[in-house]
């Protein structure tokens, strides 16, 4: 892990609760041991940055980079949660609500 | 701590959607955001540091002071979206941290207890800075002394409007309801 060498681009568009999963067309091959751990870890399907990092038993801020770093190579995608706005999307509220109320 | 992971996958469709669970300590957060997860709950450290220059801190030097806070995190996938739930303490020092959670968030559920009530208010402090909306659920213990929710009201001083219900954190069922009640909440504020 000392080893492993991040390349960290300039703007990080990656946070906790960050969907990660695997490009369909990406080279899983070469990578440096945390980044091999994170693409096994994802072979099941997505993961939130959070997850990943519990998993991986690493801290969240290490693992932020090392995901930011895979996207920016092409090997990861992202799914973000919607722009902090001043309001939650009226749609998105709905649909969580009528899952809560169904469960 | 890693849990297992045989656990299911959300897929990318789903849109992540963040809540809070924030109160004083022994309030009750981990066991709530164990009553709604999917997910075995997952207890990390987050590293605090004064400046919120968490990334420098972690390359092995050793002369700042940092401190660790636990968080609780789970995971209620719903159709169509997946809720990403943090259980974290509401303490000014933990500022930074706190704004990086909410921002995003859906809404901040503030769990209180009626036996230490003046532990919330630095929670209710932080919440109303951050200008995210929320609600309260009084976390009823068995000696919880039987306020009338009106008088908890008065004593945290609320709005009115924000939603204060009790609910029994244990149990899934009233933890939902909480919940609902934070988003429905927030939808009559989008819609007003």
């Amino acid at each position: 892990m000392a080893a492993a060498r991040l390349t960290v681009p300039e703007h990080i568009d990656v946070e906790r609760t960050t969907l990660v999963y695997i490009a369909p067309d990406a080279a899983t091959n070469g990578l440096d041991p945390p980044g091999s751990h994170l693409l096994a870890l994802l072979q099941d399907g997505p993961l939130s940055v959070y997850e990943c990092a519990a998993h991986l038993g690493l801290p969240y801020c290490v693992v932020r980079l090392l995901v930011a770093g895979l996207v920016g190579g092409g090997t990861l995608l992202t799914r973000n949660p919607p722009v902090a706005t001043s309001l939650p999307d009226i749609e998105i509220l709905e649909l969580v609500l009528s899952g809560l109320r169904a469960l | 701590m890693a849990s297992a992971l045989s656990d299911s996958r959300v897929s990318a469709e789903h849109i992540p959607v963040k809540l809070v669970i924030a109160g004083p300590f022994g309030v009750g957060k981990t066991t709530i955001v164990s009553a709604l997860s999917e997910i075995k709950p997952l207890n990390t450290e987050e590293v605090l540091t004064q400046a919120g220059t968490l990334v420098d801190d972690l390359t092995g030097v050793s002369d700042k002071t940092t401190t660790t806070t636990a968080i609780d995190f789970g995971r209620l996938t719903l159709p169509g979206a997946v809720l990403y739930l943090f259980g974290a303490p509401g303490q000014t020092r933990f500022q930074v941290l706190w704004d990086e959670l909410v921002r995003g968030a859906l809404g901040v559920l503030v769990l209180a207890d009626t036996r230490r009530i003046d532990e919330s208010f630095a929670v209710l402090d932080l919440v109303e800075n951050a200008g995210i909306r929320y609600a309260v659920a009084v976390n009823h213990f068995p000696d919880s002394p039987d306020y009338p929710l009106e008088s908890v009201r008065k004593a945290l001083d609320l709005d009115p409007r924000t939603p204060l219900m009790v609910c029994d954190a244990r149990d899934p069922a009233s933890a939902r309801a909480s919940l609902i009640a934070l988003v429905e909440h927030v939808r009559e504020l989008v819609l007003s």
